[in-house]
């Protein structure tokens, strides 16, 4: 009963009671952010084991300096500015180039229909986002995969918003080039 | 996927149940926040004395470039950069401690704060606050240490006659 109660809670009122009374409940933020951690960092990773190494120590960061975040603001854009730094120093380490998940899909307005043209052109953005500097190609998967509000794009990379609009403006326009020369 | 995303969640709770991991007390974050505005508020003040220092310095021995170099190479306080220089290492090094979660980029840091602790140093010359300070607040014992190492006579007694008196009497 209480379990469900707290299930409900939000992301900042249980990192209240976290910090307070129950450390217990951290799991309950943990199941909620993992999968789409997991997915945002293996997006800029692009390997699996690397990612949820990114994921688990950016989960026990937070932990760790959970009373310097400020409740008034949106956790989740706290836990994603901790992955992204995570994985930038992974980035950093290994010097590999960026690329795309099997599974991305960005909005369209063609309707494709079948699942043959689909791959293809998910192959196509695979290959034009793998040329695509990370300055451009994060926002683009903050944008589109994690479907992010402008301003949490703002607060992840700590960039104006204005910014953030021109870099996924750019981003589509560098898109476009990059596939059509594909 | 699914399993590597079960041992995250396992390993992060077994972590914090063993205490391996362990929250970092409030007062960690209020202190460290203290002692970063502090440390950078006290390395602008005293980076900006530093540069009114050298701009004295500079006028103090005359127009003769050669001797002014010569003065200023001799006489230089070479521990005032050092001391700026530390000031924004322990600066940054304050910030990346307990500001973990911001990727800061450094190189803007330091060119903010080199841009602030220069144009502060060229304001309070303009205005003369610098003289005023030197000669009343609690950097007078430095200043007339460092005058009198230089044996310089800048004849403090003679009165003050507006923000650039000093400068005036000493040129």
């Amino acid at each position: 009963m209480n379990e469900e109660r707290n299930k409900k809670l939000s992301d900042e009122e249980i990192i209240g009671k976290v910090r307070s009374s129950d450390q217990e409940l951290y799991a309950i933020i943990v199941e909620r952010y993992q999968s789409k951690l997991f997915r945002y960092a293996n997006n800029l990773i692009k390997d699996e084991h690397k990612s949820a190494d990114v994921v688990q120590e950016s989960f026990i960061k937070a932990f760790v300096n959970l009373n310097s975040f400020d409740t008034k603001k949106k956790f989740s854009s706290w836990i994603y500015r901790i992955v992204h730094n995570e994985a930038m120093n992974v980035l950093k380490k290994n010097k590999k180039e960026i690329s795309i998940p099997d599974d991305m899909d960005f909005q369209s307005d063609e309707d494709i229909e079948d699942d043959f043209i689909k791959k293809e052109v998910v192959a196509k953005v695979e290959k034009c986002l793998g040329e695509m500097p990370m300055l451009y190609s994060e926002p683009l998967i903050l944008r589109f995969i994690e479907e992010k509000s402008y301003e949490e794009i703002s607060d992840i990379l700590r960039i104006p918003m204005g910014t953030v609009a021109t870099r996924i403006s750019r981003a589509k326009i560098l898109m476009k080039h990059l596939c059509q020369k594909n | 996927m699914s399993k590597e995303l079960k041992n995250i969640k396992e390993s992060v709770m077994g972590k914090i149940h063993q205490g391996k991991v362990k929250m970092r007390p409030r007062i960690y974050f209020v202190m460290g926040s203290v002692l970063t505005f502090v440390g950078l508020v006290s390395s602008v003040l005293i980076s900006v004395f530093l540069i009114g220092l050298m701009r004295f310095s500079l006028r103090a021995h005359g127009p003769m470039g050669e001797y002014r170099a010569e003065q200023l190479l001799t006489s230089f306080p070479w521990w005032s950069p050092a001391v700026a220089i530390l000031g924004l290492v322990v600066g940054i090094w304050l910030l990346r401690q307990y500001d973990f979660s911001y990727k800061l980029d450094y190189k803007i840091i330091v060119v903010v704060f080199v841009a602030v602790v220069f144009s502060a140093g060229w304001v309070l010359d303009m205005t003369g606050l610098n003289e005023a300070l030197t000669r009343r607040g609690p950097m007078q014992g430095m200043m007339r240490q460092y005058l009198e190492e230089n044996n310089i006579q800048p004849e403090f007694g003679a009165g003050w006659r507006g923000p650039r008196g000093l400068r005036t009497i000493i040129e």
